[in-house]
């Protein structure tokens, strides 16, 4: 090929081009509040691990208006990494019935929600009952 | 009389021989509710400019060749109806993520050579005589990879991709898509060769899943969920190798 040929420079905010982008970016940020969270979580069995004590003095502490604000804004994030993860299914792992696929609504119900809300109710019934 | 009216269209401009670096020129082109942004670019060759250049061939979403950005989204023109930007101007681009060429026109080299990497064709150990009849597919072998088959290269997708535009040696969505697509056929038994193109870093696993390819495709092949898949394939195909490293390969044969 001669010369001559132009080239874009690159975009270093190129993630604000595009709503899609955005939210794209938007759900990889919500992986660190997940990953986060999961240290808490990490930390929380180690101390049930060590004792009664230490297990109630680590939940005193986490109990200040900064860690509720940093669980709230933890769930939110983890719940919106699910929906779009959930949204991704379909296209990720099809179904196929035959030679017709199954519809991307019900292929989140059957392999997103419905295994989360099963879980789900069945830790609830395990740590309520 | 009422007065004739008109649209007003941006076309980007590089001529390698006198421009050293792009520009826009502004054309009022006729307004007709029925025109495509093909047709004004046409119009504006025929009757105003002949020196702009563009791609196109089939004007009605077959051949994939008109692809530009208009006003910033990647599409095919013949398929951009004038009427969905009345009475706003349009600016038209070449796709993104592409060396241009000369004013709307992109180079398509690196594209063509990605597409070949990996593989586009059907891989058989045996290849069976024309008298021993066709290799034969059910309607639901036929479903597992329809879809991907459908792609006119348009390159809309690698537009849309920010990787591609980060990524000089990332393979792209329809590459990998088309990869996939023979990879579901049951015809074929190239899938471990053709996994062992699309297992490099700078392939699949370069996807982010951003989702935009699938977007705006005019096709419906859906690139994002292609790849997404061929990373499920390729783990296994990377265990497999780990467990039985002599023992894998293609998982699949077909049958006449």
């Amino acid at each position: 090929m001669s010369g001559g040929q132009y080239h874009r420079p690159h975009r270093r905010a190129w993630f604000m081009e595009r709503p899609a982008y955005i939210r794209f970016m938007i759900r990889e940020v919500t992986s660190f509040f997940m990953a986060a969270y999961l240290i808490v979580l990490i930390v929380t069995l180690a101390k049930v691990g060590v004792g009664e004590a230490a297990a109630a003095e680590w939940l005193q502490a986490l109990s200040t208006t900064g860690w509720k604000v940093a669980h709230a804004v933890a769930l939110a994030a983890t719940v919106w990494h699910t929906i779009t993860f959930f949204a991704a299914v379909p296209q990720a792992m099809p179904i196929y019935i035959g030679e017709d696929r199954l519809p991307a609504p019900i292929a989140k119900i059957v392999m997103g929600y419905g295994p989360w809300l099963t879980a789900t109710a069945v830790i609830l019934w395990g740590v309520l009952r | 009389m009422a007065e004739t009216k008109t649209i007003t269209l941006e076309l980007f401009r590089y001529h390698p021989e006198t421009d050293s670096e792009p520009r826009f020129q502004s054309y009022e082109v006729p307004y007709d509710e029925d025109w495509v942004v093909l047709d004004a670019i046409n119009w504006i060759k025929d009757y105003v400019d002949g020196s702009v250049t563009h791609r196109w061939s089939c004007r009605m979403g077959v051949c994939g060749s008109c692809g530009m950005m208009v006003n910033g989204e990647p599409k095919l023109t013949c398929a951009a109806f004038l009427k969905n930007y009345y009475p706003f101007p349009i600016k038209v681009e070449p796709l993104v993520n592409f060396p241009v060429e000369r004013d709307l026109v992109v180079d398509m080299e690196g594209f063509m050579d990605k597409l070949q990497d990996v593989k586009p064709y059907i891989i058989r150990d045996d290849v069976n005589d024309t008298s021993e009849g066709e290799y034969l597919q059910t309607p639901a072998e036929l479903a597992q990879y329809k879809q991907y088959s459908m792609c006119i290269n348009c390159m809309l997708c690698y537009s849309a991709c920010p990787v591609v535009g980060h990524e000089d040696d990332f393979l792209g969505p329809a590459a990998l898509a088309l990869g996939h697509r023979y990879n579901k056929d049951s015809r074929d038994q190239g899938q471990s060769e053709r996994l062992e193109v699309m297992l490099r870093s700078e392939a699949m696993w370069g996807c982010t899943f951003v989702g935009e390819c699938t977007v705006v495709c005019p096709k419906h092949v859906d690139p994002a969920g292609a790849i997404q898949q061929a990373k499920a394939m390729g783990a296994q195909e990377y265990f497999k190798r780990f467990v039985m490293p002599k023992g894998a390969g293609a998982t699949k044969g077909a049958g006449a």
